[in-house]
């Protein structure tokens, strides 16, 4: 009694390990099916109580059920099968089921069995339609083949031709459910090969269909075949048998019923497929590209199949009236379609002219002009490539319809997209092996249009008054349709801008509108990188952004882009906080480019221009990224307004400041010691000297310095100070000539004396100034007091406090104005002195000790005040 | 045990994330986080709209470690995360009764 099912086992798992190693030469669920009717078969043949049940007049049939019926059984599917009986079941039942379905469950297998009459399972199936529907899948396998024919028989005329129409509801309520749970974005990383969006189901569901609609008929073929082409009814047993086959790797590697493609297993199947990493893509995402584009398909189909089969039940379209339908095409019931296949051989545009009107109206295609679409792709050649007609119908889709989505998604179902840009086809079903992405990059690229097209004010109040201002509109629809085109290559977005180029050119499209196009697609990620990656605090930073950006306008759609671009990734790459990140860039960005100072053409043009001469000059021996480093930590007026000899001289003190303080670093005695670098040379031109001290930068520094120079009776005349951004202070300041000519080499050597004693606390400025007699100014006489004034600037900078006193000079001015405001807790960036005979502009870029802007309205008027109190008491 | 939090700015998590496995943390929660402390908030005004961002955007990290491991992750963290500006972020300490890894049932060390 053993036998058959020991046989059974030992082919079974012949059949597996065949699967395992990859020998396996036919589909594992037929064979697996064939196998387990062969055990039903052996097992019935070798039990005496089928000859005693055949003896006193009692028929019964096995049938399968559900995936059984349908020969899809994977390594763990449910094995249903029904015991049927004519009128009654008999005592014997138990026993035959015993015998004939209890080795299977000591098998390990998944085993559901249903012991009933014909006229149980019709009254079942009215009610239920998972019944029903597992009944449609019914196969005979053995015992009485004419009471199996008499169920289906009665199935139909008695159920099916009563409910097919609620049938045909349920399924779509079903669907509703499906995509309610399914559509979720989860699954499209991890799907359900069954039940996911594009799964097994939807075949399921045109099998039922289709035999509700025409009846009981032993092979599917037949119905497809009526509607479907031959190309698609091929396609779709592809589908299915690919989707079989990956469901039956999933459920080997989580030994268990299981058709969730779950993360860890899309390697490990890849792998097992033969896929192999490439320089562009890893095996898994070419893995996941193929499981997407089958469940694209395969949800394609079902849908055109079953749209077809329930049309009778849909509402017809109300129609417009629509005069100017082009010559060839023709609209009926709120369908396009083709007058004749001829018309598409005579004038092959029609193609793309059909998705236009469909563009514009927002009526679909009618399936029967899908499926000419799709056979008369091969016309798509150059010509229609290039085609002054073709491209600006396709144009004209993409950037002034408010079907834009819909209509690309249908060019994509028929393959014309793909034949019109190939480029395209390329990476349409590339799916990112991460939870950021959640579609595959194709639709990805659709909703980014999309987004971009239906940005309304309730998702944000900025970004509509955005795009209203933007002078092309039709350049950012275009940049966010191909701003993933280079996806397959690594540095997606530079790659993407060459192939953007190249399509546009075939496309004829106008120099500028090309260049506009490019440059968004290759720095699509600069905002939401620069963002998250690096320090929004920085002006350098935002200055570079600023400089590779280049226009207002541009910085407008890149934003837009990199907005919808966000949202269609997936939730997780769009959300508030990300949002906040990046519109605080783009407003510095914004506020930069508006004021032109440091990121017009001008001026960048002018950066790179200094950066090349201080290239040529810099001393032999320097290593090529130290100076590139050195240029990095530069801040940007600085680079602008320095000249490359005077760069090369200081970045030689800057060296000679980090020698000196790692020297004091390494030597305890000496931590006391202050350091910096002082120089001073004849001005011979300007008649004066000029003064650099290089040091690092802290509070009051500046103030020292000018104090020092205030106490040795040294009046500055100019200064120009900064900070660079490893806290190096870089100041150069031109004075009036020291009072003694002859001695003046003695006279700088005090000076650097003083500036060292009272950096290291041993001087103290403040009383000593204070004694010093004030020096009347050439005329003899003191200067009539005339009002000075302080502006205090918090818009001119979004990284600094802009402090501008305009003042006549006096001996100590510069002293007491820096004094000041080190007394108010506020650190010197950069400044700029500057004397006109005897008017003073001095603009001062200063930030808190905490290194923030002085925004608090108190003190803004504090500073205000105490500084027009200093220069009055002067 | 204890558990580390810490704000930091969001382009500093890289190299806070990459130190911290070097030095031999296994796991650790993320979040994106707003908030403020004393780098405040601002306005923006844009064609006569105003678009006001009262908190900023920071990024949380909470790693639990070995007490012994604290001195050091506080350490590298504060390394890392430093640039010497407002909005740097802070640290917490915090004391963790017990940690229980709910696969296997370990607890305490094992378990982290």
């Amino acid at each position: 009694m053993e036998y058959p099912a020991e046989q059974f086992k030992t082919s079974r798992q012949h059949l597996i390990d065949l699967f395992t190693t990859g020998q396996n030469t036919k589909s594992f669920p037929e064979e697996h099916t064939a196998l387990t009717d062969q055990y039903f078969q052996d097992s019935l043949r070798e039990i005496p109580l089928r000859r005693s049940l055949q003896q006193q007049g009692i028929p019964f049939a096995l049938v399968a059920l559900g995936g059984y019926g349908r020969r899809e059984l994977c390594l763990h599917s449910d094995i249903d099968i029904l015991v049927l009986f004519e009128t009654k079941v008999p005592v014997q039942a138990k026993t035959l089921i015993e015998e004939t379905l209890f080795p299977l469950w000591d098998l390990g297998l998944d085993l559901g069995h249903g012991t009933r009459t014909i006229k149980d399972c019709l009254s079942i199936a009215k009610n239920d339609f998972e019944v029903l529907t597992s009944l449609l899948d019914a196969r005979f396998i053995d015992g009485e083949y004419s009471l199996y024919l008499d169920l289906i028989e009665k199935l139909y005329k008695k159920v099916i031709s009563k409910k097919a129409r609620s049938l045909s509801q349920w399924l779509v309520g079903q669907d509703k459910k499906r995509l309610g749970t399914f559509g979720d974005s989860r699954y499209l990383l991890e799907p359900d090969l069954k039940e996911g969006i594009g799964g097994l189901r939807d075949y399921h569901h045109m099998l039922w269909l289709a035999k509700a609609s025409f009846g009981p008929r032993e092979t599917h073929d037949h119905v497809f075949r009526a509607r479907l082409s031959y190309q698609e009814y091929q396609e779709l047993q592809q589908h299915v048998n690919f989707l079989l086959d990956i469901r039956n790797h999933v459920h080997l590697l989580s030994h268990r019923r299981n058709d969730r493609l779950t993360f860890a297993y899309q390697e490990e199947i890849a792998s097992r497929l033969g896929l192999r990493d490439h320089k562009a893509s890893f095996a898994v995402e070419q893995f996941n590209g193929l499981v997407h584009a089958t469940m694209a398909a395969l949800k394609t189909l079902s849908h055109y199949f079953i749209a077809d089969l329930v049309s009778e039940t849909k509402k017809i379209r109300e129609i417009k009236k629509i005069h100017d339908i082009p010559r060839g095409l023709s609209i009926e019931q709120g369908e396009l379609g083709f007058d004749a296949s001829r018309a598409i051989l005579e004038n092959p545009s029609l193609l793309m002219t059909i998705f236009e009107l469909s563009a514009r109206l927002g009526y679909p295609l009618s399936p029967e002009a899908r499926r000419q679409a799709r056979e008369f792709l091969y016309l798509v050649d150059d010509s229609f490539k290039e085609s002054e007609t073709t491209v600006s119908s396709f144009v004209r889709i993409v950037t002034q319809s408010n079907y834009t989505f819909e209509t690309l998604s249908h060019m994509i179902d028929v393959g014309l997209l793909d034949s019109f840009i190939p480029e395209f086809g390329m990476i349409r079903n590339r799916v990112e092996f991460d939870a950021y992405h959640i579609y595959p990059v194709g639709i990805h690229s659709l909703y980014t249009v999309k987004y971009l097209k239906e940005l309304s004010r309730k998702d944000d109040q900025l970004l509509p008054n955005l795009i209203a201002e933007i002078s092309h509109p039709e350049r950012l629809f275009l940049a966010g349709l191909f701003h993933d085109i280079g996806k397959y290559k690594r540095n997606h977005a530079h790659a993407g801008a060459v192939l953007t180029k190249r399509i546009l050119k075939r496309f004829d499209y106008d120099k500028e509108g090309i260049d506009e196009i490019c440059f968004l697609v290759r720095h699509h990620l600069l905002l939401a990188e620069t963002a998250t990656r690096r320090d929004l605090n920085d002006e350098k930073v935002m200055v570079q952004c600023g400089r590779i950006i280049g226009s207002v306008e541009r910085l407008k759609m890149l934003y837009l882009l990199t907005w919808a671009d966000s949202r269609a990734t997936g939730p997780k790459a769009w959300n508030d906080w990300i949002a906040n990140l990046i519109r605080d860039l783009v407003f510095k960005i914004l506020h930069i480019l508006e004021r032109g100072e440091l990121a017009s053409h001008d001026a960048t043009r002018k950066v790179e221009h200094i950066k090349s001469e201080v290239r040529k000059h810099v001393a032999a021996g320097t290593y090529n990224d130290d100076l590139e480093d050195s240029f990095e930590q530069m801040p940007p007026r600085y680079l602008l307004n320095t000249r490359p000899r005077e760069i090369v001289r200081h970045l030689n003190m800057v060296h000679r400041l980090k020698i000196g303080l790692y020297t004091i670093e390494n030597k305890s005695e000496d931590k006391e010691k202050e350091v910096f670098i002082f120089e001073t040379r004849n001005d011979e031109v300007g008649n004066c000297w000029e003064i650099t001290i290089v040091a690092q930068d802290r509070p009051g520094l500046f103030a020292n310095m000018v104090g020092i120079l205030t106490l040795n009776d040294i009046s500055i005349l100019s200064a120009d100070i900064y900070t660079w951004r490893d806290g190096t202070a870089v100041d150069v300041l031109r004075t009036t000539n020291p009072l003694d000519g002859l001695f003046a080499q003695e006279k700088w050597v005090k000076v650097q004396e003083d500036l060292a004693n009272a950096l290291a606390g041993r001087l103290s400025l403040e009383p000593s100034i204070g004694d010093k007699k004030i020096p009347l100014n050439a005329a003899g006489l003191k200067k009539a007091v005339r009002s000075s004034d302080v502006v205090v600037d918090n818009e001119a900078s979004d990284f600094f406090t802009v402090i501008e006193v305009y003042a006549y000079d006096q001996a100590g001015l510069l002293y007491r104005i820096t004094r000041t405001l080190f007394a108010l807790d506020l650190d010197i960036h950069s400044a700029r002195i500057a004397t006109k005979v005897d008017q003073v502009v001095d603009v001062f870029y200063v930030r808190d000790l905490d290194g923030q802007k002085i925004e608090d309205d108190k003190m803004v008027k504090k500073i205000r005040r105490v500084l027009l109190q200093k220069l009055k008491h002067l | 045990m204890k558990k580390i939090e810490a704000i930091i700015k969001p382009f500093k998590l890289e190299e806070v994330k990459d130190g911290l496995s070097r030095l031999g943390v296994k796991g650790m929660t993320v979040t994106e986080v707003k908030g403020f402390g004393r780098q405040r908030g601002h306005k923006e005004v844009y064609r006569g709209a105003e678009y006001q961002v009262d908190f900023v955007p920071k990024i949380k990290i909470e790693v639990v470690i070995d007490s012994k491991l604290v001195p050091q992750a506080i350490a590298l963290i504060r390394e890392k995360a430093r640039t010497g500006k407002i909005g740097d972020g802070k640290i917490f300490v915090i004391p963790i009764e017990e940690v229980i890894r709910i696969r296997t049932g370990e607890t305490g060390k094992e378990a982290i």
